[in-house]
C-alpha cells in the first residue's frame, strides 16, 4: 500500500524526446509522442525515476493536489492461496518486500491472485518498487514465478531484465568453493526458511 | 592523562552542502556541536595505536596525498593498457562523503594522471556509481571539478536503472550497468571506509561495488533479497570473478581510510590482496570504535551531516551501525541478523513485532534521535518508527514528505522549530545528558562531556578486547590470514 503524494511533470520546452524516461518508468506512466514526453497523471506512482534520469532535467516532481492511496486489500482474497504462493516463493506472508513503501509479500501475492501478471501491474496496484525502484524487483519476479507466470522483460525498456540466483538455487559447488571466505550460504538459507515457515497470527 | 586533558573544544562539523536531497544550507541555523556542554575527543588519544594520517593535516595535506597516490600508482603494472585504448575509472558516491570529499577526488585525479603518464592512453573516463540518489555523483563530479579535470564528455554519473548489460557468472546471469563497462579497461577506484557493516559484514568489502554501485537493480535486489544477510556480498564476488569483468579489470586504486583520517593509498593489480588489507583496517581500526560505541549505556543520538539518515558519521561509524551497536556486527556466527539491516527490517510483522523472537531490537541505548540535519534519498522510516525522533524545522519535514523513499518518515517523527528546542525536549524526555553527534567531525568525534567521560574510561579495555579476543575471531570467520598485518606494514 502506498500513499501517492507526488507526480512527475514535464517541461515541454526542455524535453527533447530522448525516451530515457519511458525506459526507466516502472509503471509505464510516461510516454513520448511527437518528440515530447507526457505523463499519464493517474498512472504515475511518484517514484521520480524519470526526473532523476532525464539527461536534460526536463522533469520535476510536484505535489499532487489530490493525493490518493493504492493497495490491494488482502482480506478479500483466499488466505490459503496467499500463504501457499508466499511459501512457494520462500517468503513469510507478512515480511516486508519493499523497504521504501512497506509493501508485504501477502499484498503482492493478493495482487497476483487479482490478475496482476507483470511487475509493472503489481507496482501500479500495490505501490511496490515505486520508492527507490531498485531492491524489490527479485521478490516480485519470484512471486510471479511461484504463481506459474512467466514474465518477459520489455525489449525496448530498461525496467527489468531477469530473475537471478537465490539461496535455494545457489549451486552446491559454488557454495563449497567459497564457504571458507566468510560466506554463510547454508546458514542463511536455513534462516530464511525459518522466517518463511514461522506462522503469524492474522 | 586526566579526562579533562582528553576533552577538547568541539571540532567544526562538516558544513551543510547544497543538494537536491537536503534542505538549503542557509536553513541550517545551528549545529549541535555549538551548543553548551559539548566537547570533542581525538581518536588518536582514545586509541594511541592508530596509525598516523596524511589527511586531515596542514594546508598541503591534499598535495601530499596526491604525491603518495602517484608514488603508489607508479608501482602498478599497466603495461597491458595501450595508447589507443580506453579506460573507465570506476568510482562510487560514498567516497565523496569521506572527510569532506576532497581526498577521494584527489585519488581519482591521481589515478587518471598515473594512467596517462604510464601508458600514454588519453581516453580515460570517469564512471561514478550511486546508491539510491541517482543524481548524487553528478553533483559531486561538478563540485570537485572532475568534469573539467577529465575533459568534455569524459565523466558520467551512472545509476542502477540505466541501460544494463548481462554478465554470465558461476551462479547464472547477473546484470551490470552498461556504461560502467563501455571501455577496454576498468579501474576500480574505491576506499577502505567500512560504512555499511550491517550489509557487507566486512566480507569482500573491497569487491562490493561490483554488486552494488556498478550494478543494475536485478543484481542489487539479489544482494538484498535473495541470498540472506551473510551470503549477500557473494553477489559482488560472482560478478567480479566473471570472465567478462576479469577481461576488463586492470587494477584497483584505494584510499586507505581509517576512522580518524586518510592513512595512505593502496594500488594493486590483485583486488583480493587489497581486500585482505582492507579487512584488517575494517576490523581493527573501525572495529575498535564500533565496539566502543557498543559500550554506551544511554544517549541522545544527533544527526547533523549532509548525508541520508543512516549514513551520517561519527568517528567513522555511520548512524545505521550505531543502531546496531548493541550487537557485534562483525560476528558472523552469533549475529546472523544485525538489529538493523534490510533483511532484519523485512522481518517485522504488521503489528510491529519481529517474526522471529531472536531478532534483536535496535540499540536500546539510543533513547532519542535529534535529526538536526540529514538528507533524504534512502528509505529511513524504519529508524523513525523504532527510535523516538525529533526533526528540526518544518522545511526538513516537508522535504521528507515529498520524497518517494520516505513518505512515511514523518509519520513517526515530531517537529521542533529550533535545534535548541529539539535538544531541550530530548534532555527532558530521556533524562540523559549523554549526547553523541553524527556530524562528520574529522579526526575525532563531538559529544557531550558526560559521554566523553564514559568513552575515555572504556577505550583502553575495548582496545585490548578487539586486539586479543575479537579480531582473531573475526579473521577466522572470514578465512583471512593474520599475516596480512605484515604486508600492510610494507604498504
Amino acid at each position: 500500500m502506498k500513499r501517492v503524494t507526488i507526480m512527475a511533470q514535464v517541461d515541454p520546452e526542455i524535453c527533447r524526446g530522448c525516451r530515457v524516461c519511458e525506459k526507466v518508468c516502472p509503471v509505464y506512466a510516461i510516454h513520448v509522442t511527437d518528440r515530447k514526453a507526457k505523463v499519464t497523471e493517474p498512472d504515475c506512482r511518484g517514484c521520480a525515476n524519470c526526473a532523476d534520469r532525464c539527461p536534460f532535467h526536463a522533469i520535476t516532481m510536484v505535489k499532487r493536489e489530490e493525493p490518493f492511496t493504492v493497495g490491494v486489500d488482502v482480506s478479500k482474497f483466499d488466505r490459503e492461496k496467499i500463504d501457499a504462493l508466499c511459501a512457494k516463493a520462500h517468503f513469510n506472508p507478512q515480511q516486508v518486500l519493499c523497504y521504501c513503501v512497506g509493501v508485504r509479500a501477502e499484498e503482492v501475492a493478493a495482487a497476483i491472485l487479482d490478475g496482476a501478471d507483470t511487475p509493472d501491474k503489481i507496482s501500479s496496484r500495490t505501490g511496490i518498487r515505486t520508492g527507490c525502484t531498485i531492491e524489490c524487483i527479485q521478490p516480485i519476479l519470484r512471486l510471479l514465478e511461484a504463481a506459474g507466470i512467466e514474465a518477459k522483460p520489455d525489449p525496448n525498456g530498461w525496467q527489468w531484465y531477469g530473475e537471478t540466483v537465490t539461496a535455494w538455487t545457489m549451486p552446491e559447488e559454488v557454495k563449497a568453493k567459497y564457504a571458507s571466505h566468510g560466506f554463510y550460504f547454508d546458514e542463511d538459507r536455513k534462516l530464511l526458511d525459518q522466517v518463511a515457515a514461522t506462522g503469524v497470527e492474522d | 592523562m586526566s579526562n579533562q586533558n582528553l576533552k577538547h573544544a568541539p571540532i567544526m562539523p562538516i558544513a551543510p552542502k547544497p543538494s537536491q536531497y537536503g534542505i538549503d544550507p542557509s536553513l541550517v541555523k545551528k549545529r549541535v556541536a555549538e551548543l553548551p556542554g559539548m566537547c570533542s575527543l581525538q581518536l588518536t588519544e582514545l586509541f594511541p595505536e592508530l596509525p598516523p594520517v596524511i589527511y586531515p593535516g596542514g594546508e598541503d595535506a591534499l598535495d601530499k596525498l596526491y604525491q603518495v597516490a602517484m608514488e603508489e600508482l607508479r608501482k602498478v603494472d599497466m603495461s597491458f593498457i595501450k595508447e589507443d585504448q580506453s579506460v573507465n575509472i570506476l568510482a562510487s558516491h560514498h567516497g565523496f562523503t569521506l572527510l569532506g570529499g576532497q581526498p577521494y577526488a584527489v585519488l581519482i585525479k591521481a589515478t587518471r594522471d598515473a594512467i596517462i603518464e604510464k601508458t600514454g592512453c588519453r581516453d580515460v573516463r570517469l564512471r561514478a556509481g550511486v546508491g539510491m540518489r541517482f543524481r548524487e555523483t553528478e553533483e559531486y563530479i561538478k563540485r570537485y571539478g572532475l568534469d573539467e579535470y577529465f575533459g568534455p564528455g569524459k565523466t558520467r554519473g551512472v545509476a542502477p536503472v540505466d541501460e544494463g548489460i548481462p554478465i554470465e557468472t558461476e551462479v547464472g546471469t547477473l546484470y551490470g550497468i552498461k556504461a560502467v563497462y563501455d571501455a577496454d579497461w576498468i579501474v576500480h577506484c574505491h576506499h577502505t571506509d567500512v560504512r555499511e557493516v550491517h550489509f557487507h559484514r566486512q566480507v569482500d568489502k573491497a569487491v562490493k561495488p561490483f554488486g552494488m554501485s556498478y550494478a543494475r537493480i536485478e543484481t542489487r535486489s539479489t544482494y538484498h533479497q535473495n541470498l540472506g544477510p551473510r551470503a549477500a556480498n557473494f553477489t559482488a564476488r560472482a560478478i567480479f570473478e566473471s570472465k567478462f569483468v576479469q577481461s576488463k579489470f586492470a587494477f584497483a586504486s584505494f584510499l586507505n581510510v581509517g576512522p580518524h583520517g586518510v592513512i595512505g593509498v593502496d594500488a594493486d593489480n590483485d583486488l583480493y590482496a587489497v581486500n585482505d588489507r582492507a579487512t584488517f583496517i575494517g576490523c581493527q581500526l573501525y572495529g575498535k570504535v564500533m565496539t566502543l560505541f557498543g559500550k554506551i549505556d544511554e544517549c541522545i543520538a544527533v544527526l547533523d551531516f549532509p548525508c541520508p539518515v543512516p549514513y551520517v558519521f561519527s568517528a567513522g561509524v555511520i548512524y545505521a551501525n550505531f543502531t546496531g551497536a548493541n550487537r557485534d556486527l562483525y560476528d558472523m556466527e552469533d549475529t546472523p541478523l544485525p538489529p538493523y539491516t534490510w533483511y532484519t527490517e523485512a522481518f517485522y510483522k504488521r503489528d510491529g513485532k519481529p517474526i522471529l523472537d531472536s531478532i534483536p531490537p535496535l540499540n536500546p541505548a539510543i533513547k532519542m534521535c535529534v535529526h538536526n540535519y540529514a538528507w533524504t534519498g534512502y528509505p529511513s522510516a524504519f529508524f523513525s518508527d523504532h527510535v523516538p525522533t525529533v526533526v528540526v524545522g518544518r522545511e526538513q519535514a516537508d522535504l521528507f514528505d515529498m520524497e518517494p523513499m520516505n513518505i512515511e518518515y514523518m509519520s513517526h517523527a515530531v517537529v521542533a522549530k529550533t535545534t535548541e528546542g529539539a535538544m531541550d525536549f530530548a534532555y527532558k524526555v530521556t533524562g540523559t545528558d549523554k549526547v553523541i553527534i553524527f556530524d562528520g567531525a574529522m579526526g575525532g568525534l563531538n559529544c557531550s562531556e558526560s559521554l566523553a567521560d564514559l568513552l575515555i574510561a572504556k577505550a583502553p579495555e575495548v582496545s585490548k578486547e578487539v586486539d586479543e579476543v575479537l579480531m582473531p575471531k573475526w579473521f577466522r570467520q572470514r578465512g583471512v590470514d593474520i599475516s596480512i598485518l605484515d604486508k600492510l606494514e610494507h604498504k
